[in-house]
């Protein structure tokens, strides 16, 4: 169980609808682009094995719904993250407004432990579109904002043309795991979910 | 509840010294025990006998009063009567006799009189110990305690609710006389007679059926043939409760006999959920039915017995009532009609080999049914089901105006076979609330144009917004933008939203922003796109699928309310119904910090809409919205899915995350048909107390404020 601890990874994706987390998780993991995929109701998550420098980890990316309507299932999903990617459409100012909305909202649902030093990502997703040209949040101003929140590493990506997409989830795992070590330290956890397991093995149901 | 259904009650063994004090006691102070005999009633040892103690003589070794049946979900059919275990020499019986309620009540007389029926129908008249495989029971830590008794045929009687306790005497009385064992895998469970010694096995088994009757249910018991030859039926002897008169000899009578139709698929609705339940929740391969192939007894027996009744009117002959089981299968199907012989026939080659299937594997038959899923359609428990309902018969629903004259036998009849596709726009109408039952023609055409012009004016409302106008108006801007994102992901591979540029996907968009401004504080919200595909697929019209979509929003609305209040007690009631209905999954649940059900979120938010092909959508929201047996069967249908899987979800010990992959993972792989006859199995087994873990005004009920009169008449006077 420990074991399994520590090479999980929780990666949460999160952002206004549309803006294609889902075509992201989709094209990091099965490497398919599909114009087919339908709004996501609820929430799933895909599992990747990827190696981080010389370990191996499993990463196990969450994609939930959208839209703010649904955040209150947020405190479900999130506890446990290891990293959260924040994503944005550089062709909808409105999505990349929302960051700040969507970071908070996490922090205060996820409760992590240093939400200061919370690994965060931020990709800004579809630059394929129109040759660039309908794009309204520049790389320069997407900068600025990740500094201002402390420095989050910052990708541009298009689920699309797969431009990007393996860099940014490297970054995420590797930040994954950073948080991850540093958690390690706070065992009991781990521990209490072992000891309760046993009676359940034994089949008591009183 | 009494002092016996304390949390005690499941942590130990049953058997100890106070059981069997309260047991004695439960018979000393039975003053209600009536009958020809005063011997009868209180003689000190707790026990009654009748005769001089040779082969003739019985005792009564248990009795316990107010133990009911129930029938439907309507509280006044809840049928009660006294449980008794009586010895005859080496044999033990159980009956159980439906108290008969005198001079009526301030119901209707025709509620009495079907209710008068199934008092007589459901009646146990003796069963023997050595046809019982194995007994459940269940002890709910709220609600009443019952037990399921499953019989060597596989078959089972309806559960037994015990209103004041007793569980535990009965089952220690009952150990006391015969070979009670606990299953290794549920130890709610227990096994009658279950020797494990093969040759034991068959001497007891032979021991037993020498003193058994073959056929019980029609063939009256040893004990009393002798004393009493004729006898009177339960429901016009007021003492009937009487050992006599518990005997059972009478056929149904003629006029009874459609009713004895009835309540025999109840039966074997109940019957059936009973085995499938009890197999499939304990994984018990040896309740389903012995390698002698068994199974095909019970519900042959049951149809026999019915089937001569309704072909000759009279007293089952007593040959036919004292012929071999097996040949009831036989017997069965010539008593039917002509033309279903064949259906019959067929019927019992595949009860044969669902049997066959049964005895040969170790899995329960939840997971048969999938297997057998090619053929299940021509089952609904034990009947066929009926064709969907088309255009001919449709209009015999109808009086000459154009008003259903009977709405709930159209709901029935939807519910039971659903609607011809070319039917369906018709239909939904009424389903969905567009239109009022009891709309005549002329009504409903009125309400068609004045909608339509409705419907425009609605739509002109954004349609006239410019673009300089947009420029300055955010709200509406994102509002579209939303919408168009999602309509251009919905259902794109079904032919009539396949390709680009197609033109319903313009009219999903175009109903939906209409729909955000028409309820404009809702909005639109993702989900609702999926729930209308459905609609405009089948109306074809844009103004009919809109009113159409805006009538099942009424009742849906609440899924999408920003505070979730709506879905949240929609999870909480699906949490309160698998605790009832499936106490180890909830406590599996419990430890795994999966009670918020969040698993069941897409479920439940879209009605399944993903969750299966666009065909088996249509026939299961036909169900859903019928509302027939429950407004809330989409919550039943979660906990039967739950089911089915049980036993995978513990046994791979599935946390939150894996579960919901899981859950996540069965779209496309459930059975519609099977599913859904589990689920009204398990309805109806929920009965009062699975509607009691649904507060009134969840999701999709009406609020409570704005259900019209009709429709509350409608409900009052549901039952089956
Ligand atoms: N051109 C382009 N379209 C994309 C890209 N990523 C996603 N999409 C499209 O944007 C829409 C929404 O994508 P989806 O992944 O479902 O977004 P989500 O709601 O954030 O999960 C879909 O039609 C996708 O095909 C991208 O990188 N480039
Ligand atoms: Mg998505």
């Amino acid at each position: 169980m420990s074991a399994r601890k520590r090479t999980l990874l929780k990666v949460i994706i999160l952002g206004d609808s549309g803006v294609g987390k889902t075509s992201l998780m989709n094209q990091y993991v099965n490497k398919k682009f599909s114009n087919q995929y339908k709004a996501t109701i609820g929430a799933d998550f895909l599992t990747k094995e990827v190696q981080v420098e010389d370990r191996l980890v499993t990463m196990q990316i969450w994609d939930t719904a959208g839209q703010e309507r649904f955040q209150s299932l947020g405190v479900a999903f999130y506890r446990g993250a290891d990293c959260c990617v924040l994503v944005y459409d550089v062709n909808v100012m409105k999505s990349f407004d929302n960051l700040d909305n969507w970071r908070e909202e996490f922090l205060i649902q996820a409760s992590p432990s240093d939400p200061e030093n919370f690994p965060f990502v931020v990709l800004g997703n579809k630059v394929d579109v129109d040759g660039g040209n309908s794009r309204v949040v520049s790389e320069k101003k997407a900068k600025a904002w990740c500094a201002a929140k402390g420095g989050i590493p910052y990708f541009e990506t298009s689920a699309k043309e797969d431009f990007n997409v393996d860099a940014a989830f490297q970054c995420i795992a590797k930040n994954a795991l950073k948080n991850e070590t540093e958690e390690e330290i706070y065992l009991p956890d781990t521990i209490d979910v072992n000891a309760s397991r046993v009676p359940k093995a034994s089949g008591c149901e009183c | 509840m009494g002092g016996q259904s304390g949390p005690t009650m499941d942590s130990g063994d049953f058997i100890d010294e106070s059981d069997y004090k309260s047991s004695a006691q439960a018979v000393k102070s039975s003053k209600t025990i009536q009958g020809g005999s005063s011997s009868l009633s209180g003689s000190e040892s707790g026990k009654m006998m009748v005769g001089n103690g040779g082969p003739d003589s019985y005792e009564v070794v248990f009795v316990k009063d107010n133990v009911s049946v129930h029938p439907t979900q309507n509280a006044s059919e809840r049928i009660s009567g006294r449980l008794r275990l009586i010895k005859q020499g080496a044999s033990l019986f159980m009956t159980w006799i439906p108290y008969t309620v005198k001079g009526g009540g301030r119901q209707g007389s025709s509620i009495m009189k079907s209710a008068e029926k199934d008092r007589n129908l459901y009646t146990i008249r003796a069963v023997s110990l050595a046809e019982m495989r194995s007994i459940r029971r269940h002890t709910p830590p709220f609600g009443l305690q019952y037990i399921i008794i499953v019989l060597t045929s596989g078959l089972a009687f309806p559960p037994l609710y015990f209103h004041t306790g007793g569980v535990r005497e009965f089952l220690s009385t009952l150990r006391n006389h015969a070979l009670l064992v606990r299953s290794n895998d549920d130890s709610n469970v227990y096994l009658v007679n279950d020797v494990q010694d093969p040759l034991q096995r068959s001497l007891t088994s032979l021991e037993l059926t020498e003193v058994t009757p073959v056929a019980v249910v029609v063939e009256p018991p040893p004990i009393v043939t002798k004393k009493d030859e004729t006898v009177q039926p339960v429901e016009e002897s007021p003492a009937s409760t009487s050992m006599q008169t518990s005997v059972y000899r009478q056929g149904p009578r003629r006029e009874a006999s459609r009713e004895i139709i009835n309540v025999l698929e109840k039966f074997s609705m109940v019957t059936k959920f009973a085995r499938d339940t009890t197999a499939h929740l304990f994984g018990e391969s040896r309740l389903l039915g012995n390698s002698e192939m068994d199974f095909d007894r019970g519900p042959m027996r049951l149809r026999n017995e019915g089937s001569v009744s309704k072909s000759t009117g009279e007293l089952p002959p007593v040959d036919g009532a004292q012929e071999p089981v097996k040949d009831g299968k036989e017997a069965a199907a010539k008593d039917e009609g002509k033309d279903t012989k064949k259906a019959q026939d067929e019927e019992s080659e595949k009860q044969k080999r669902i049997a066959n299937e049964e005895a040969s594997t170790n899995v329960g038959s939840f997971e048969l049914v999938d297997g057998t899923k090619n053929d299940t359609p021509a089952l609904v428990w034990g009947r066929a089901r009926p064709p969907p309902l088309g255009h001919e018969e449709w209009v015999t629903f109808l009086d000459r105006e154009g008003r259903v004259v009977d709405s709930k036998a159209l709901k029935k009849r939807v519910f039971h076979g659903g609607v011809e596709p070319n039917l369906r726009p018709e239909l939904w109408k009424f389903l969905l609330g567009h239109y009022k039952f009891d709309s005549t023609y002329a009504e409903r055409n009125a309400l068609v144009s004045s909608k339509r012009e409705e419907y425009k004016v609605l739509q002109a409302q954004w349609k006239t917004v410019s673009e300089d106008q947009a420029k300055r108006f955010a709200k509406f801007r994102e509002r579209k933008h939303r919408v168009e994102k999602d309509v251009i992901r919905t259902d794109r591979t079904i032919p009539f939203y396949e390709g680009d540029d197609n033109r319903n996907v313009e009219l999903l968009r175009d109903i939906l922003v209409t729909y955000s401004f028409y309820n404009f504080d809702l909005g639109y919200c993702q989900g609702m796109s999926d729930l209308l595909s459905p609609i405009l697929y089948v109306m074809e019209d844009e103004s009919e699928a809109f009113w159409c979509f805006a009538a099942l929003m009424e009742r849906m609305a609440p899924n999408f309310h920003r505070d979730q209040n709506g879905m949240q007690a929609q999870l909480s009631a699906l949490s309160k119904l698998v605790q009832l209905l499936d106490t180890p999954l909830h406590d599996y649940f419990k430890q795994n910090e999966c009670l918020n059900y969040f698993f069941c979120f897409r479920w439940i938010l879209i009605c399944f809409k993903r969750e299966f092909d666009y065909n088996d959508v249509l026939r299961l929201w036909e169900v859903l919205w019928s509302h027939y047996l429950s407004e809330h069967f989409h919550l039943y249908m979660c906990v039967a899915i739950l089911k089915r899987h049980r036993r995978k979800i513990m046994d791979e010990q599935m946390e939150f995350d894996t579960l919901l992959k899981f859950i996540n993972e069965l779209s496309g792989h459930i059975e519609l048909e099977s599913t859904l006859r589990d689920t009204e199995a398990l309805c109806l087994f929920a009965g009062e107390k699975g509607a009691a873990c649904i507060p009134p005004g969840t999701p999709p009920s009406l609020p409570v404020v704005e259900v019209d009169p009709f429709a509350v008449s409608l409900e009052s006077s549901q039952n089956l």
